[in-house]
């Protein structure tokens, strides 16, 4: 694991080691329609095959909700939103990926109410798939999401900052192009300079 | 590409060759530029005529702030007297009578290129001259008119003269919620880069979303949160005549463009980078399946043996 914080990591190995003793599933058909074969915790059709909930938070704006049953899990992870911009940029991420659940076989197409994105687990899944290397995906995809939304973040600023000052550096060159006019420097940055100027030039004159 | 034109290429690309070369040749296209501003180039009766039809949402309002005689001391001898149907303002262009000096065709082309951004200039023009007016009276509490221009629905320039100062206001429209947060970074961004000493000397912006400027306040009531309004402050020192003017004001009116090009292109970086991300996902995700031997097993005969 590369280097996570000291609460991500406590964090992320409760989730793991849960995750790990949670997904024992088996094949269960339905026990109130004949022939039917659902994800229990989807449809609740008995009582005693639903197990508890468990939720694991690191705060409140970061969470997972876990919730299994005799043949399926559902997984919900609450994702880190700092601001508005973060807000706007999760949303958009997971629906993203949201829009392609056919291709994330596990993926649910609408996350649990409060949370921002959800996965359903079945028995099918785990006879096709190695359950460890799918603990290791929910583990990666937690890690990684909050990652993503960050430096996207970081990069509409940066983006945003290099917009703004070549736009307006623009307009600044217009004033260059008088010759001879009044210069507008605050004074405290002028005496900065004068001051830079004072000591490069004495430093001229004692080596020539 | 991180500034944008201030002429439109197109036009520019399709008058070079008639105009400039002196090629006649059959047009007949609709070309389109920011703020809804639509150009037809025609060659309605022969291949050396060409006639250019512009249409402009808020052409009555800049004949009101003067573009009449800007129109008449730029491009007066080719205007056409009868307008085409549907547009504003028409222009001709016989190819048989335009100047020999070749380079002069090349500024006219330049100029058509350059209409709407010339047109637009026109009440700008005209707040700093007020401007330089007040100064020379000494008028410190001059009640100058507010002009506004409509250039796009619901979306308005305010420009006012004062007696140090021309204050430009832009109100725009976010559309979408992205583009309101999108927007309202790029705008903070602009607010603050001016503390940086190389831009120092920038006009001052101020941003506000909902809640209009002082200055128009009295024209608007208070909109919904999907309205920003962005004011520039703008000295003599911006707008000294000659080339300073002309290039503060090419600016300045492309600053909606601008920032709107900028919101989408960085939603369209967003996208491609989520494409991206999401890729790498379904690969972590698609290692958790074991690879099924795929390998064909053959009896010693050189059937294919089926497993049951």
């Amino acid at each position: 694991m590369p280097f996570v914080s000291n609460t991500l990591r406590p964090y992320l190995a409760a989730v793991r080691s849960t995750l790990t003793a949670v997904l024992c599933l088996e094949n269960f058909s339905s026990q109130v329609v004949e022939r039917h074969n659902k994800p229990e915790v989807e449809a609740r059709s008995s009582p005693e095959i639903v197990l508890n909930p468990l939720t694991i938070s690191r705060n409140e704006n970061e969470k997972v909700l876990i919730e299994p049953s005799v043949n399926s899990i559902r997984i919900s992870i609450k994702i880190k939103q700092a601001d508005e911009i973060e807000g706007i940029l999760c949303h958009k991420f997971t629906r993203f990926m949201m829009l392609r659940a056919e291709n994330f076989i596990i993926l649910r197409r609408k996350p649990i109410n409060g949370y921002d994105i959800s996965f359903l687990i079945t028995n099918f899944h785990m006879e096709q798939m190695y359950k460890h290397k799918l603990v290791d995906f929910i583990i990666q995809f937690m890690e990684e999401v909050d990652k993503e939304i960050s430096e996207m973040k970081l990069s509409l600023n940066a983006r945003a900052r290099i917009v703004a000052e070549s736009y307006l550096s623009q307009l600044t060159q217009t004033c260059e192009l008088i010759p001879g006019h009044k210069r507008n420097f605050s004074n405290f940055n002028f005496l900065n300079k004068s001051k830079v100027l004072s000591y490069r030039n004495f430093r001229i004159s004692e080596q020539g | 590409m991180i500034l944008l034109d201030y002429h439109n290429v197109v036009i520019e690309e399709t008058l070079k060759q008639p105009i400039v070369g002196l090629e006649p040749a059959v047009l007949d296209m609709t070309v389109v530029d920011f703020d809804g501003v639509s150009y037809r180039i025609s060659t309605p009766q022969s291949k050396n005529i060409i006639r250019f039809s512009m249409l402009m949402q808020c052409f009555k309002e800049l004949i009101q702030w003067g573009a009449q005689e800007m129109l008449q001391k730029e491009y007066g001898a080719y205007i056409l007297p009868q307008t085409e149907s549907g547009y504003d303002f028409s222009l001709e262009f016989d190819l048989q009578k335009l100047p020999e000096d070749k380079e002069e065709r090349e500024t006219l082309v330049k100029k058509v290129s350059l209409i709407k951004r010339n047109l637009l200039a026109q009440p700008f023009e005209r707040a700093f001259e007020q401007q330089a007016q007040y100064e020379a009276e000494e008028q410190t509490n001059p009640t100058p008119i507010l002009m506004q221009i409509h250039y796009r629905d619901q979306e308005t320039i305010y420009i006012q003269a004062q007696y140090d100062r021309v204050t430009v206001i832009f109100s725009t429209l976010f559309k979408e919620e992205t583009d309101r947060i999108f927007g309202r970074v790029f705008l903070q961004e602009f607010v603050d880069a001016r503390r940086r000493p190389a831009i120092q000397k920038a006009p001052q912006v101020l941003y506000s979303s909902k809640d209009p400027p002082l200055e128009i306040r009295h024209l608007t009531e208070p909109q919904n949160e999907n309205v920003g309004y962005v004011t520039f402050v703008l000295f003599p020192r911006h707008f000294v005549e000659g080339e300073v003017r002309e290039k503060t004001i090419s600016q300045i009116q492309l600053f909606r463009d601008y920032l709107h090009y900028h919101i989408k292109c960085s939603k369209a970086y967003m996208h491609s980078r989520m494409r991206a991300r999401v890729q790498a996902f379904l690969k972590v995700l698609n290692r958790a399946k074991p690879e099924s031997p795929t390998v064909e097993k053959k009896t010693i005969t050189g059937k294919t043996l089926v497993r049951a």
